[in-house]
């Protein structure tokens, strides 16, 4: 806290230490700089923009919580209740036992592993306080649906996620009251930010010895995305008449690969399509298909375009295709 | 060229593909391309070729009329730029939503971002929002709590900033060892805007705070409901809250309608969607100031609140997507940066650091703004390693990776701001390298 008795110091002398924007403000704003950029405690209501908040009005979108438990609403919720609310809503993604299934993160496990070469942080490894539990399952949890559990529920999952990293026992209930009260193990290993903490000089000359110099690490890269300028000009000098369609309507899934759709430098899988020939791909574009990859909805699901339209933007595709090899 | 014809071209091109591999590869496609791309333009002007438009040739769009005005009544770039995109990396998050794209940096002139393709950083999606449903709540230590319409804040005194944004986790995933093989996904979690907006402080006087205040929490309005705790003296100090960005309306990438701008420090304090600002005496620490954006040192401690963006700079050109062809003088170019002030100095190295040459500006040097640099170098054709070391106003001087291991470890994900080096090959491939 002391890093910010400055500020106060400040309020207090009213610009004494007055925050300057660095560095170049418009001209127009120079005349009166500092002053503007006191804070001027005197000015409450200057404008008199907006309009005053209301407790009901403050009361529906506060939803912060703190360490100290300030914030938390009035509901208490058990480990028991939590267990079978996770089930229903949290352990498709985050596994039954916290686990983590497929890339979505783990909620529990880990301990001890901070200095590891490969640390797994979690609630119980890394977290320092619980109160940021409550506060996050209710903001953003879970994911499809934020702000929809209850304050009950809320604390139920803040029990039972606890609970899954042996923080406590089986037969908690938590509440307004003692939430602030569970400590995280990790909580000690949190302190301020001490950079800058290397000090390079500048040297111009002999800096290093040449022949300590060695490739510790190398990506080999695939062949550049960007064609030099002359061979790129040449290419594209002329827009594909099919490039316009598809920019508008195939690129929303074919650029990035939404709900399957092959990306088009996705050579191997374009590859076995396209030895089916280019006919098949054109008739599958305009009538739609559908395989274990997805569904490809009949004309990418715009069906005012032309069929014209939809094969000259396969063959836009195919050659663009080539041009990403 | 038949339909049929062109299908048994297209499939041998396939075929091919399966047989012949690298450069004879690429050879035959481009060949075959233009091949295809002549046949298959219907409507291909006659003896259109790589050098229709070249002296002595009188090109075709210079001898008709092209489409007149608001034929794209809101433009985009030529189609020829159509590679220049923003681009993921999938193995980095769980999916799409909560997940970052990045800036095609090599593509890039100048230091400004053009808004499309600054790069993606959120946590549940981009919220559609009708700006006249919009609100802005202040409250909390305050004496008069307040909630603000997108027109009544435009009321209030604006200005505007050109000031670059980064993610802390930008380079990142290469503390270990060289990971990503591209600019665009080593440093493009970058950006640098001009930035229109009120100041925060304005507002915090226009509902005066407490003689206790020392934080306020600032709330997005997208499903993840993002926050983060901001200590008072940059909340009086440069934070804005913005609405515009390079003279238009907040993409909604951006944080449309409203969003918060820190600048010089890490890029997820710009609370995007800002919808509520809650004054009070003490931090939250919440999820994103906790389990993420702290940075865990090796021996098992963590930093909290590293809101500073360190000096940092890079080479942009060569880089593995601007590759060399020919032996010959280039600019060697590039970006520096810094979360501290202006860029004093940048310094070139061609010789993996053994000596290094002072780079000249070329742009403007604005603090806390991408700053550009070049160097002319007459490239022998051999084996290159290639850094730039930039040097900000307070005398920092960005460090080597040896230094940040030392000092921090490499388990801290954030603020990874050490020297990078592109090894450029005799054929002019670019490739990320580190160096002992
Ligand atoms: C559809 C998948 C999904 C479901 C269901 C889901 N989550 Fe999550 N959860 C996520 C994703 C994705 C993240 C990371 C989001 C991000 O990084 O912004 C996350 C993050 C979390 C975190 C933070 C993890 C950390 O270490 O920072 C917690 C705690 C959490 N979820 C709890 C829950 C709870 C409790 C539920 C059930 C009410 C739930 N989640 C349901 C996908 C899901
Ligand atoms: C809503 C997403 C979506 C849109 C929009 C879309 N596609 Fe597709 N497309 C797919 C998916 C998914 C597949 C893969 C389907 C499969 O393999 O069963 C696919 C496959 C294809 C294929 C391969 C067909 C084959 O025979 O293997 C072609 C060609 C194609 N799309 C062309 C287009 C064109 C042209 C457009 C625009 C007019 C378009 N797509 C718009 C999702 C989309």
């Amino acid at each position: 806290m002391f890093k910010f008795l400055s500020v106060v110091v400040c309020l207090l002398l009213l610009g004494a230490c007055a925050p300057t924007m660095d560095g170049e403000a418009p001209e127009a704003l120079k005349p009166g700089v500092d002053a503007s950029f006191a804070y001027a405690g005197d000015r409450v209501g200057h404008f008199g923009f907006g309009q005053d908040a209301t407790s009901i009005q403050i009361a529906g979108w506060d939803i912060d919580v703190r360490p100290d438990g300030q914030g938390l609403p009035v509901g208490s919720g058990s480990v028991a209740d939590g267990e079978s609310l996770y089930e229903e809503q949290c352990a498709e993604c985050h596994g039954s036992f916290g686990e983590g299934v497929g890339r979505y993160p783990l909620l529990a496990g880990g301990e001890g592993s901070l200095t590891d070469g490969r640390p797994t942080k979690t609630v119980g490894s890394y977290w320092p306080y619980t109160s940021t539990l409550y506060d996050y399952i209710y903001r953003a949890m879970p994911f499809t649906q934020p702000v929809s559990l209850s304050a009950d529920e809320t604390y139920a999952l803040t029990a039972y996620v606890l609970y899954l990293n042996d923080l406590v026992d089986d037969d908690l209930v938590l509440d307004q009251d003692n939430l602030a009260s569970i400590r995280l193990p990790n909580e000690a290993n949190f302190g301020p930010d001490p950079r800058p903490d290397v000090a390079n000089t500048r040297c111009m000359q002999n800096c290093r010895d040449p022949n300590l110099i060695k490739i510790v690490s190398e990506v080999v890269s695939e062949a550049p995305t960007t064609l030099p300028i002359n061979e790129r000009t040449a290419v594209q000098s002329q827009q594909h008449p099919g490039q316009a369609t598809y920019d508008q309507y195939c690129s929303i899934c074919h650029n990035v690969g939404v709900g399957g759709a092959p990306t088009l430098d996705d050579a191997a899988n374009w590859g076995v399509r396209l030895s089916a020939g280019v006919d098949v791909l054109v008739s599958n574009a305009i009538n739609g298909m559908s395989s274990a990859s997805g569904v490809m909805p009949a004309k990418g699901g715009f069906v005012h375009l032309s069929d014209e339209q939809v094969k000259s933007s396969v063959l836009y595709m195919v050659e663009n295709l080539a041009a990403s090899q | 060229m038949s339909q049929r014809e062109l299908d048994n071209l297209i499939n041998s091109i396939a075929q091919a593909g399966h047989r012949v591999s690298g450069v004879e590869r690429r050879r035959f496609l481009k060949s075959g391309l233009l091949m295809v791309g002549a046949a298959a333009s219907a409507t291909s002007v006659a003896g259109a070729s790589e050098s229709v438009g070249v002296p002595p040739n009188i090109p075709p769009w210079s001898k008709r009329l092209g489409r007149g005005v608001v034929s794209h009544p809101y433009g985009s770039p030529s189609p020829h730029e159509a590679h220049v995109q923003r681009r993921t990396v999938d193995w980095l998050t769980a999916d799409r939503i909560a997940s970052i794209s990045f800036t095609p940096l090599a593509d890039l002139n100048g230091i400004i971002t053009p808004s499309g393709i600054v790069f993606e950083r959120y946590h549940a999606g981009v919220p559609e929002i009708p700006p006249d449903q919009h609100r802005l709540m202040i409250h909390g230590l305050v004496k008069r709590p307040i909630i603000l319409s997108m027109d009544d804040l435009m009321r209030f005194p604006s200005q505007s900033v050109i000031r670059f944004l980064e993610c802390p986790a930008n380079g990142g995933m290469e503390w270990r060892g060289a990971q990503m093989d591209k600019l665009q996904f080593s440093h493009g979690m970058l950006a640098c805007c001009e930035w229109t907006g009120v100041r925060l402080a304005t507002l915090l006087e226009e509902v005066g705070i407490d003689a206790n205040a020392a934080w306020v929490l600032a709330e997005g309005a997208d499903g993840a409901h993002m926050s983060r705790s901001i200590p008072m003296d940059k909340a009086l100090g440069d934070a804005l809250v913005v609405f515009a960005q390079n003279g238009e309306m907040l993409r909604p990438e951006q944080g449309y309608p409203l969003r918060l701008v820190n600048p010089g420090w890490e890029g997820n304090t710009w609370v995007k969607w800002l919808r509520r600002l809650e004054v009070g005496d003490k931090p939250w620490y919440h999820r994103e100031e906790t389990s993420k954006y702290t940075d865990l040192m090796a021996d098992g401690t963590s930093r909290e609140f590293t809101y500073v963006q360190e000096c940092n700079s890079v080479v942009t050109s060569p880089c593995p997507e601007k590759p060399f062809r020919v032996k010959g003088k280039y600019m060697i170019q590039g970006l520096a940066w810094s979360g501290r002030g202006k860029i004093k100095h940048v310094d070139v190295s061609v010789d993996g650091g053994v000596s290094w040459h002072q780079a000249q500006f070329t742009s403007q040097v604005l603090p806390k703004a991408l700053t550009r640099f070049a160097l002319e170098w007459d490239w022998d054709g051999s084996e290159t390693l290639l850094q730039s070391r930039a040097i900000d106003e307070t005398g920092y001087v960005q460090p080597t990776y040896g230094q940040l291991r030392q000092a921090r470890g490499t388990n801290s994900i954030y603020h990874k701001n050490a020297i990078h080096t592109w090894k450029l090959s005799p054929q002019g491939i670019v490739t990320n390298v580190q160096i002992s």
